[in-house]
């Protein structure tokens, strides 16, 4: 049924607060950061950007440091997403019997999820501190060694498990939401048929829970793309900008270099290709589910 | 009709109690530590002096110390008028300056501070800021270390032996106080397991190699006893220098011999001043303001200057201090506090309440009994203090931010040391042009 003018006059009005608080929100930063990706730009000349085309932008492309950044960002966000997907639904589909009759183990599980990301960096710095944590204490006193959890060979690895250990949990909640919702007579009647529970899962289970898992891994993904705090407040940029992610890039471009036009350049470029990505997985869900 | 009164009464009260607000003079001050319980402590004092308007007195503001001088960038630039004099350092003032106007100092702040002192408050030739405190470096060794070595003739045989592999010529332990670099170097060696398996430390020194800016200031005695600079007096940027090279190399060849500790990539003041207390660290180089701590951990701890080099022996020092907001909106108020703050009197109660301001010879001498530590940060900046050509330009912190990303990936091998000094000429001569 088609809406009378009356009505869409009416929704429109309703509307307008609305989309004025989110045009002030999120339209003048926006529209900020465009004038300034356009223009040369520092803290001196704020109120007066001086406009010098794609400029910025082909700094951003031509610089090593973005496309190491990028490289990085992507390398993390792919890992940890899949990391922890895989761990959170391993746990799912393996604790879901137990947290049927103990509900109160997801609150324990989901504990690290609650620790503000810049805190869990710094718990790292003292917890993985050759002198003053306890992991390398242990391991001398048990071992005799400790590896050195941040040197340039380790690094990588270490940000990455401190990520997923920290966000692995908001996947495993998904999927319990995910798994706990299955019907269980649909398990039951395949077992009358003799499956067996292994094959039930990758026939019956896995099947229903992939659209879960699919978002799991976008959200992840995204998330470890655009990491920042945790690494920052534990390693910085990392020797050589080893550990420089592309929020990390933009941070020190705008605040250390004062490059506000190179800095929102970066940030364009950036939301530019995450709505690329946005897009494409979208339609490609749209065609799987045609 | 009362009504009306009593709100117009209110309202008049309200405007007048901002106007008052806005007369007071508010000072952004570097938070937690010393720093702020002194200028806590000054602060009273002049509050409570009669000559002090009660428009003029003083209220302090304090924020976290993380992202500090970032938040700082961005509040000046949208103009704040939240305070009226704020923090600077050495580094950053050719970045806040533009947001600043400068002062005028007390008649004998030449006398109380001295030249050395009173520039690293200074950009393009005017005076920015008050030096409130000074930070320079200290060699910090183990004695007892020291005298055991020296007193035994295997070890120093040994140390000849490990510092001819390594450095390429035998030398024997000597006073700390005439070390060179590669004595400094052959010592780090010798007191590290994994040169010297019955070395009583696990590591000879602790290098700090985490790519932040910071860093960038304890290394640059090293490549500045060689006789380092940043730029020429022609303006010509001479980064890619012998000079730097050597320190540069000198400080990877202990870091691949595990002389320091395989994480310190990621070390900055916090994880080295903790590698030290532990007692597995024979000496090291670290900011003045860690004495207390450090000593206080390892009694036989002694501070002295850094090591000396072919073109002298030298520590970096810069200033933190107090400057005057462009925007402020009491600039009479605020002028008045500085100037005062400039004064002998105040340098001393500033001094007494745990600041650590760096004070002539004359001035800290009346101090010696209560602060000896002032005065040998006093001696050693007016004899070993330097600041590299260009370190107070309005980029400064760029260059060392540019150096900290290069150094660090040559140290840790993710570069050449010819790349690295590509780049950082680069950088540099776009930053400093």
């Amino acid at each position: 049924m088609t809406p009378s003018p009356k009505s869409a006059r009416e929704n429109a009005i309703l509307a307008t607060p609305l989309v004025g608080f989110l045009l002030l929100i999120l339209g003048f930063p926006i529209v900020l950061s465009l004038v300034y990706g356009f223009s040369q730009t520092t803290f001196t000349t704020l109120n007066s950007p001086e406009f010098i085309g794609l400029e910025n932008f082909s700094t951003v492309l031509n610089d090593a440091s973005f496309w190491q950044a990028a490289w990085f960002s992507l390398r993390f966000a792919v890992i940890t997403a899949v990391l922890q997907c895989a761990i959170g639904l391993a746990l799912a589909v393996y604790l879901a019997p137990l947290i049927r009759r103990h509900g109160w183990m997801v609150a324990v599980l989901i504990i690290p999820m609650i620790v503000a990301p810049a805190m869990m960096g710094l718990m790292y710095r003292l917890v993985l501190h050759e002198f003053a944590g306890p992991i390398p204490h242990y391991m001398y006193a048990w071992f005799g060694w400790s590896p050195a959890f941040l040197n340039l060979s380790n690094v990588f690895k270490t940000v990455v498990v401190a990520e997923t250990l920290q966000w692995m949990p908001f996947a495993f909640l998904l999927f319990l939401t995910a798994y706990t919702a299955i019907p269980q007579d649909m398990r039951e009647a395949a077992s009358v048929d003799g499956t067996r529970p292994w094959r039930m899962f990758w026939k019956i289970e896995l099947p229903m829970l992939m659209p879960t898992v699919f978002v799991a891994l976008f959200i992840r993904f995204i998330d470890g793309f655009r990491v920042f705090d945790n690494i920052y407040t534990l390693v910085g940029a990392g020797p050589g900008g080893s550990t420089t992610s592309m929020s990390i890039y933009i941070y020190e471009a705008f605040l250390r270099q004062g490059a506000i036009g190179k800095a929102m350049a970066a940030a364009i470029l950036l939301f530019a290709a995450a709505f690329l990505l946005l897009t494409t997985i979208q339609r490609l869900m749209k065609g799987r589910s045609a | 009709m009362t009504q009306w009164k009593t709100l117009l009464g209110g309202t008049a009260l309200s405007l007048l109690m901002a106007v008052s607000a806005q007369a007071e003079v508010t000072v952004l001050g570097w938070p937690g530590g010393p720093e702020e319980a002194a200028l806590r402590a000054v602060t009273e004092i002049y509050n409570a002096r009669s000559e002090v308007a009660e428009a003029d007195k003083v209220n302090l503001l304090f924020t976290s110390r993380d992202g500090f001088f970032d938040k700082l960038q961005v509040d000046l630039a949208a103009g704040t008028t939240a305070f009226d004099i704020n923090l600077i350092a050495t580094y950053s003032i050719g970045k806040y300056a533009p947001f600043m106007e400068p002062i005028t100092l007390s008649p004998e702040a030449d006398a109380v501070f001295g030249d050395t002192v009173l520039s690293t408050m200074k950009f393009d030739g005017a005076q920015y800021g008050v030096p409130t405190d000074l930070s320079l470096h200290f060699m910090y060794y183990r004695r007892d270390l020291i005298d055991a070595l020296m007193a035994d003739d295997a070890a120093k045989a040994k140390y000849a032996e490990i510092s001819m592999k390594y450095l390429g010529e035998a030398l024997q332990p000597k006073d700390p106080d005439t070390w060179t670099w590669q004595d400094f170097a052959a010592n780090a060696l010798y007191f590290s397991q994994s040169v010297n398996p019955d070395s009583p430390t696990r590591y000879g020194t602790v290098l700090q190699m985490k790519n932040l800016l910071f860093n960038m200031m304890v290394f640059g005695p090293w490549p500045r006893s060689y006789g380092a600079n940043w730029m020429d007096d022609a303006g010509n940027i001479t980064v890619d220098s012998p000079a730097y090279r050597t320190a540069l190399e000198m400080a990877k060849m202990l870091y691949d011999a595990g002389a320091t500790p395989p994480d310190s990539t990621s070390y900055e003041y916090a994880e080295a001043n903790a590698a030290y207390t532990a007692g597995q660290v024979a000496a090291m180089v670290q900011w003045n303001a860690a004495a207390g701590d450090l000593m206080a951990a390892q009694a036989n701890t002694t501070a002295i200057a850094p090591p000396t080099g072919p073109d002298g022996r030298f520590t970096h020092i810069h200033g933190l201090g107090l400057g005057l907001n462009k925007a402020s909106e009491n600039k009479d108020g605020a002028k008045a506090f500085l100037t005062w703050l400039s004064t002998k009197d105040a340098a001393l109660a500033y001094a007494r309440a745990g600041g650590a301001p760096g004070l002539t010879a004359g001035t800290a001498a009346e101090l010696a009994a209560e602060r000896p530590d002032l005065v040998q940060v006093g001696e050693y900046a007016s004899t070993y203090g330097f600041v590299m050509n260009g370190a107070t330009s309005a980029n400064a912190l760029g260059v060392y931010e540019a150096q900290a990303k290069e150094f660090t990936g040559y140290w840790a091998g993710t570069q050449d040391l010819d790349t690295a000094m590509k780049n950082i000429t680069a950088s540099m001569t776009d930053l400093l042009k």
